[in-house]
């Protein structure tokens, strides 16, 4: 079908762009630039400036959707992955530039003594006692300045506190984390929380109803009039972007605003070269679960909305899960790692089974024709792979699998792959 | 549904096509566009003696869901062939079947998939073949196996076609699973996994550990290497939940695009039926090959054997009926490719929760994380190991006034549960009957029902 077509022509422009961000034309990117290619992209604080603005993203089915989010300063979706350390005192000024006059507001699940203009934030209330935000907001063209101290580590969001039925699914939400004192390569003030730091990673999940998004844009403040009896969403998302465009790098440039990518990209476990686990921070800023599997590893959840799992005595009270079923509002921190059990290997430990030919097999994309890892062979004619030296590709998806879906394009939405590089050396770019 | 030009072979109506009939060489493949510039295959000699513990086939068929009420025009599905009223794809397990009769199976599919197991570092190879799709021979879908949860898996083992690669119509592939976490998991088709899965091309899979045999439980027969035998058990169930949306299989039916974002569940089922077919035997049991897989007898075509009187169920074989005696501990394996998170509820009798996502429920310190409940919250794509410990026989005077005591599993989300039906009553649900001590023998399989028939 055509748009199957388009998808896979997206998908191996994605690869083209990612390899020529690794080409030597390129610059090097360092495993701990600033801006990595994989991995959280921090926006540094603890002041920070958000504005609360209009724009459109691009979907992975071509479509483009109105969006609201907010930028520092420029439009993103979604919001700057705001980075503090625990005791900051953290200041987030937003800037109100919503369009039809609408007031808009910050608030942050799980900070306490959060303060608004300098008063202890609370909800409003019209004249007649109706509720009109969760906390202060900024009118048409204010501003609103929001402290606390940052006193918990762990991962955090933060949303629209106004009309939230309307803002948070326009996309004004983002994600906070918070490093704990024992160091930054720690998730909580534990030592068995200790992670690989170029291998910290994020999945953002949300949803679109496009019905929603095209009322307000209609203009004249139409929005007002949607019906949320009638929402439905038929996109779904992770850090802003669905399948393929997933899986391109932070900042790709034909995604100018939507610049975090979900590619996983680690080392095997190692005892002695590669210790630590990664992390994943997983943020479900939707309207209901989202049973999130990733293939091939058991993540480790240690913590959940900022706290440790812990008991009273510090008794490690961390779960294996193969299906990380996130609720609406909940931020999971789950450590994993990926560790070559077998040690297959073509000369010293064969798979123990007479391998077909390629051309009796359907390839994958990615696939690098052979079982092993570090290991490529060559396709047959007319089949070409984005494989780059014979690293491994493991799908993490959504497994409510009608969620894999941009508006009836099938297998896309919240996608993203765990990318394992062989052991170093390799020959990887 | 992928058409072909996603695929790597020609099949012999292309090939007919582009040749007219006469040779086609494959010096000849340069001038041809580029995806019919394709390889031809050497023969794969499907059916050979292979070196392998089961043989599984992917296809396509056609099973039942109760008729009434109809879901016009979607259910029942008009092509359906009596009794039967939707369109599926599905495994069958085909080993020990001869290359005629394992051809045979083609549009013979069963919902769910068989229910296969393996021992904690014992080495399983499970090849596969694909039958093709008898009602649909214009798509050419591969198919594969993926082990839902099978950790540090290579994907050359682990089926998701993208990373790793798939088995076209008439083809084969082999994996070989070396599971060292026992658990219970789950096993779907991953090519197109929105469709294949919905579908039908799932089931529940689980893993024994070594520690079988201990004397920690008076069976030695144990969820976990729990240490301490509080995971032993003397009976287990595999609940196997998946849903249907009769639109979508209609549309595979009738060659319609569906919209899977606007999917929903219009049957919730258990082990491929609704109640109260969940508490009907299983279909006739092939005990002596259920080594690895719980097997129905077969007929001389190698298609499945309905139970008698109940030839409905004929692809969809397997018993949610769960019986004990009194006392007893009995494992309830429950694992969701649904779409929906379901809510099971045990009214009377608390589960004890010992396992989740194939892991034992203690954290890397050892701390107990086990915890009793009477609903079990199941999201999609996760798995549960729940221990029910039977309570006291009441005598049978209870609902069912036939020597056992019983009471229900269910589904208590209830738009899953009752599937239009105007009593409720119908989907997720099955019982618990519990028998005063003695009066059932020791459990020969898994699901095991007291009407089975066992050859």
């Amino acid at each position: 079908m055509l748009t199957t077509k388009i998808k896979w022509i997206r998908l191996a422009m994605v690869f083209v762009i990612g390899l020529l961000a690794f080409s030597p034309l390129a610059p090097i990117q360092s495993a701990k630039a600033l801006n990595p290619t994989t991995g959280i992209v921090c926006t540094f604080g603890p002041t920070f400036t958000l504005t609360a603005q209009s724009g459109y993203i691009q979907m992975p089915d071509m479509n483009s959707m109105y969006m609201w989010s907010y930028g520092s300063p420029n439009f993103q979706h979604p919001g700057p992955v705001l980075c503090v350390n625990q005791g900051d005192t953290a200041t987030v000024t937003l800037q109100n530039s919503l369009p039809y006059s609408l007031s808009t507001s910050i608030i942050f699940p799980g900070q306490e003594n959060v303060l608004a203009d300098g008063a202890p934030s609370q909800p409003e209330f019209d004249l007649v006692g109706n509720l009109t935000s969760l906390t202060k907001s900024a009118g048409a063209g204010g501003s609103v300045t929001y402290r606390f101290v940052a006193s918990r580590p762990g991962t955090f969001i933060y949303e629209s506190g106004t009309d939230t039925k309307t803002q948070v699914p326009m996309g004004l939400f983002g994600a906070l984390i918070v490093r704990p004192s024992l160091g930054a390569s720690y998730v909580f003030n534990r030592a068995d929380s200790q992670f690989t730091p170029t291998e910290e990673f994020m999945a953002l999940l949300s949803e679109i109803d496009p019905y929603q998004h095209a009322a307000w844009e209609a203009g004249l403040n139409p929005g007002r009039n949607f019906n949320l009896n009638t929402y439905r969403a038929r996109y779904w998302m992770i850090n802003g972007r669905g399948f393929p465009d997933s899986i391109a790098d932070n900042g790709a440039p034909w995604l100018p605003v939507q610049p975090y990518g979900a590619l996983a990209r680690i080392y095997p476990f190692d005892a002695i070269n590669h210790p630590y686990p990664a992390v994943e921070r997983f943020i479900n800023v939707g309207s209901e679960e989202y049973p999130f599997h990733p293939h091939g590893q058991n993540g480790l959840v240690i913590g959940r909305d900022g706290y440790p799992l812990e008991g009273p005595g510090g008794q490690d009270l961390s779960f294996e899960k193969f299906d990380v079923n996130i609720g609406p509002g909940q931020t999971w921190d789950v450590l994993f790692k990926w560790h070559d059990a077998e040690s297959y290997n073509p000369d010293t430990n064969p798979v123990p089974v007479t391998i077909p030919d390629l051309v009796n097999l359907t390839i994958g994309m990615f696939y690098s024709g052979s079982p092993y890892l570090g290991y490529t062979q060559t396709m047959p004619p007319g089949i070409s792979t984005l494989n780059q030296c014979g690293e491994y590709y493991i799908i993490s998806h959504n497994h409510a699998l009608f969620q894999l879906d941009a508006f009836g394009q099938t297998m896309s939405g919240p996608i993203t792959y765990l990318r394992i590089d062989p052991p170093q050396p390799n020959n990887c770019p | 549904m992928s058409k072909q030009t996603s695929r790597n072979v020609i099949n012999r109506r292309d090939f007919l096509k582009l040749a007219g009939g006469t040779a086609f060489i494959v010096a000849g493949a340069s001038v041809l566009p580029q995806f019919l510039r394709k390889t031809l295959l050497p023969e794969q000699v499907v059916g050979a003696a292979g070196n392998y513990d089961l043989f599984f086939a992917g296809t396509d068929g056609w099973f039942y869901m109760p008729p009434d009420p109809a879901i016009p025009p979607w259910h029942p599905d008009t092509y359906a062939p009596a009794p039967f009223t939707t369109y599926i794809f599905g495994f069958r397990n085909v080993t020990g079947l001869d290359d005629v009769q394992r051809a045979n199976q083609k549009n013979k599919a069963q919902h769910n998939a068989p229910f296969f197991w393996a021992d904690q570092e014992q080495e399983l190879r499970v090849q596969l073949t694909n039958l093709g799709l008898a009602q649909r021979p214009d798509l050419t879908d591969s198919h594969t196996i993926h082990w839902h949860g099978f950790r540090n898996v290579i994907p050359f083992f682990d089926g998701e076609p993208t990373g790793s690669v798939s088995v076209p119509v008439n083809q084969l592939f082999t994996y070989v699973f070396r599971p060292h976490d026992p658990g219970t998991y789950m096993y779907h088709c991953h090519v197109e996994d929105v469709e294949h899965v919905t579908m039908g091309m799932t089931s529940l899979v689980f893993v024994r550990p070594v520690q079988n045999g201990a004397t920690l439980y008076p069976s030695g027969k144990y969820a976990y290497n729990d240490g301490d035998g509080s995971t032993g058990y003397d009976r287990e169930n595999a609940l196997f939940l998946s849903e249907i949306w009769a639109e979508g299989h209609w549309n595979d039916a009738h060659i319609q695009e569906s919209d899977w974002s606007r999917f929903k569940a219009d049957f919730s089922m258990l082990n491929g039926r609704v109640y109260p077919d969940t508490v009907l035997p299983n279909s006739p049991i092939n005990l002596a090959a259920s080594t690895h897989a719980l097997t129905i007898q077969t007929d001389g075509n190698g298609d499945l054997v309905p139970y008698p009187g109940y030839e409905h169920l004929q692809y969809s074989p397997h018993s949610s009926l769960i019986t004990c005696n009194e006392g007893e501990r009995v494992l309830l394996r429950f694992a969701n490719l649904g779409f929906r998170e379901s809510a099971m509820t045990l009214a009377g009798i608390n589960m004890k929760v010992v396992g989740r996502d194939a892991t034992l429920m203690r954290s890397r310190d050892g701390t107990d994380t086990s915890y009793l409940t009477d609903t079990l919250l199941i999201g999609a794509g996760e798995s549960y190991d729940a221990i029910v410990e039977a309570p006291a026989f009441s005598g049978g005077s209870g609902s069912s006034g036939n020597g056992y005591d019983t009471y229900m599993l269910y589904n208590r989300r209830y738009t899953q549960d009752s599937n239009l039906t105007a009593g409720g009553g119908a989907g997720q649900r099955t019982e618990v009957r519990v028998y005063s001590a003695g009066t059932l023998p020791t459990q020969q399989y898994m699901n095991q029902h007291p009407g089975d028939m066992i050859g």
